[in-house]
């Protein structure tokens, strides 16, 4: 018994720095995007310089691609999927706007989040139904709740002077909205990969029978994820009426698609289990970059939703268990040619 | 040895109390539709003032009719147990717009097949993408949405196409059979046709049996691929149907055409009791869950309750209708 330890431990060392760089790399899942961004760092500084001249702007649109898509990849580890954060952004901006007060109003908003990922988490865990139903009746239900308290027209912020102070630089170059992205990133990032509660996500992804038999409060989970991104979606939705000073019942539309393109580009497997926030980050630095670049070279709107749209198309088709399947069909479909003469 | 036997048969089986409820669930989300509507449409027919009127009926037809092509297809996908293909809102609108475009400088014949193309092309992107790489149906009509917007918005420049006034379209959009337009005429068709299919044909066969236990379809030998995009194939074919309708009606045709039929279709499918963990359901029954969802809609405009309102019923709607099918399904299994 000891023996053989000693000789696959043997083997492992034998392939010296090589193995356990392919080791690393093959455990490691932002692989595809770490390549998307260093492709497209270097067509945008050959191309359009300017984009990292003005890194002010460039970070303030990867903050506001990324910070929704790092809510999203807690619940995306568990292998479950969160489409209401588009409207519980539109909802929680709204009624921060339509409360006088401002902390009240930041309050109520970022409380509204928190219930809405309780709800989607009940209807998912305790009911049993598909997340990505659940989440699609909630995702209407609180658009026609947005305009509902709106009175379907944007609402302006009571205190505009707030919302000008927070576009400014806060500490050096950096606006708060850019800081409130960091910050979220090290918490989601430290919860994840340190603390005994986060690392259970990937346990619950993975195999979530094995978990629930390994003593793993599965339930609690899966609330706790969907909290995590129904808070983060809504914080988004505080710091957008907070720079724009109103809120906008139809916001968040663009964001779905962006947000799920930066978590699903950064590696993150749909089903569940594997995936890092790092690589979410790295999604949403690749796309932010790229959609900075085509702005200023002065490309509409609509084609940009054709880059991303690609993008989001070619990610979740190349995963490696997409490319697994592909394989196995063309496989079978060559063993069938073969077999066929035969017969 | 014998007593233990029987413990644990007791302990499978659930109890009588549990079962009945089971057996209830299951009805209701089997069934219980055509009571809802028939329940809806009395109620309606009491208590609204001015739903019985010839032009009401008439205006729900006409919003029901495409919304309803657009549900019978893509209950396809529904049975196939790939959940949804929201970019029936893209495809909509590129059908309204080619058919529009095309045909006021090229003929109608050829608009037809230009959007026929388009639909092909969704459908085989869309089913590629789901049936040969096994992506999440959901995040790939998400970004085919996006992309078949973009191109849609690029080539049309976002601006309205008018047809010629008096032209054969106009004369479709606005004919009508008693109170019943040419378009909800459309959809009867569709729906008999698509049953036909679904319940007559071996690709039918195939769909529902894939949204059973895919694994088992595959193993019994059949090329599990096409099935999906046969079954993307429909749903984009009726989309591109309910586009022409949609567009004829009005006579004119613009890219945003198509906002919010994905939620409208998926209310009318999961309604009507097609069920979204797939391989049950029936287009005869979306059918009634258009007429459903439409008569409530045409309820709540005629009560003077606003957008916002309507879209949150719809919602939770959806929602209930999936938690009885959920349930009934947890309490079974039990």
């Amino acid at each position: 018994m000891s023996q053989t330890q000693t000789i696959s431990l043997g083997s492992a060392a034998q392939e010296g720095v090589w193995g356990r760089i392919r080791t690393v790399a093959s455990r490691r899942t932002e692989g595809r995007g770490l390549a998307l961004l260093a492709v497209i760092i270097i067509v945008v500084a050959l191309l359009e310089p300017l984009v990292f001249t003005a890194y002010q702007v460039t970070l303030g649109r990867i903050a506001l691609v990324g910070i929704v898509a790092l809510g999203l990849t807690a619940v995306i580890l568990m292998g479950e999927l969160d489409l209401s954060v588009a409207s519980t952004l539109a909802v929680s901006g709204v009624i921060m706007a339509s409360i006088p007060d401002l902390t009240l109003g930041i309050i109520a908003a970022l409380a509204t989040g928190l219930i809405v990922g309780m709800i989607n988490a009940f209807f998912v865990s305790v009911v049993g139904i598909n997340s990505f139903i659940a989440t699609l009746g909630m995702l209407f239900a609180l658009r026609g709740l947005a305009f509902v308290i709106s009175d379907e027209a944007p609402v302006s912020l009571t205190n505009k002077d707030v919302g000008i102070a927070f576009g400014q630089p806060l500490i050096g170059p950096l606006t708060p909205r850019i800081l409130i992205f960091v910050l979220v990133f090290i918490a989601i990032q430290v919860f994840v990969s340190r603390v005994k509660a986060g690392r259970e996500f990937f346990a619950v992804g993975g195999n979530r029978q094995a978990a629930r038999d390994a003593g793993i409060p599965v339930t609690r989970r899966i609330f706790t994820g969907f909290m995590i991104s129904g808070f983060v979606a809504s914080l988004a939705g505080v710091i957008n009426t907070l720079e724009r000073t109103t809120a906008d019942p139809t916001a968040g539309s663009t964001v779905l698609l962006a947000s799920f393109a930066a978590a699903i580009i950064g590696g993150n497997y749909l089903k569940g289990g594997r995936g890092s926030i790092v690589g979410t980050l790295i999604g949403a630095a690749a796309l932010g970059i790229l959609q900075v670049a085509l702005t200023l070279s002065g490309v509409q709107v609509p084609v940009q939703q054709i880059f991303i749209g690609v993008i989001l198309l070619v990610a979740v088709t190349t995963d490696p268990n997409s490319l697994r399947s592909v394989a196995g069909s063309l496989r079978t479909l060559r063993q069938g040619r073969a077999k066929s003469p035969g017969s | 040895m014998s007593e233990t036997a029987v413990v644990e048969d007791k302990q499978q089986v659930a109890p009588p109390e549990e079962r009945q409820a089971a057996r209830i669930l299951k009805w209701t989300s089997e069934n219980g539709i055509f009571i809802f509507t028939a329940v809806l449409i009395v109620f309606a027919l009491i208590f609204v003032d001015g739903f019985s009127s010839l032009i009401n009926i008439t205006d729900v037809f006409h919003r029901a009719a495409p919304i309803g092509i657009v549900a019978v297809g893509m209950t396809f996908v529904v049975i196939s147990g790939n959940y949804l293909d929201l970019s029936v809102v893209a495809q909509v609108a590129t059908a309204g717009v080619i058919l529009i475009a095309v045909s006021n400088s090229y003929g109608i014949p050829l608009a037809i097949l230009a959007a026929l193309a388009a639909a092909s092309l969704f459908a085989l992107v869309n089913g590629t993408a789901v049936g040969v790489f096994k992506a999440n149906a959901v995040i790939v009509t998400l970004s085919t949405t996006f992309i078949g917007l973009g191109l849609l918005r690029f080539f049309s420049g976002g601006s309205i196409f008018f047809g010629p006034p008096d032209g054969p379209i106009r004369a479709f959009g606005l004919g009508k059979i008693g109170p019943v337009p040419y378009s909800a005429v459309v959809l009867i068709i569709m729906t008999i046709l698509l049953s036909l299919l679904l319940n007559r044909t071996n690709f039918g066969f195939l769909v529902k049996s894939f949204g059973v236990n895919e694994q088992a379809t595959r193993l019994g030998g059949t090329n599990t691929s096409l099935v999906i995009i046969g079954a993307f194939l429909v749903t984009s074919v009726a989309a591109m149907v309910g586009g022409f309708v949609l567009a004829a009606f009005s006579n004119t045709a613009v890219s945003n055409d198509g906002v919010g039929y994905e939620f409208e279709a998926l209310a009318a499918i999961i309604v009507g009791g097609t069920s979204v963990f797939g391989g049950r359901g029936s287009i005869y029954r979306t059918f009634l869950g258009v007429i459903f969802v439409s008569v409530l809609t045409n309820i709540l405009v005629l009560f003077g309750i606003g957008f916002g309102y309507q879209q949150v019923a719809l919602g939770v709607l959806i929602v209930l209708a999936v938690s009885i099918d959920a349930l009934g399904r947890k309490v079974s299994k039990r």
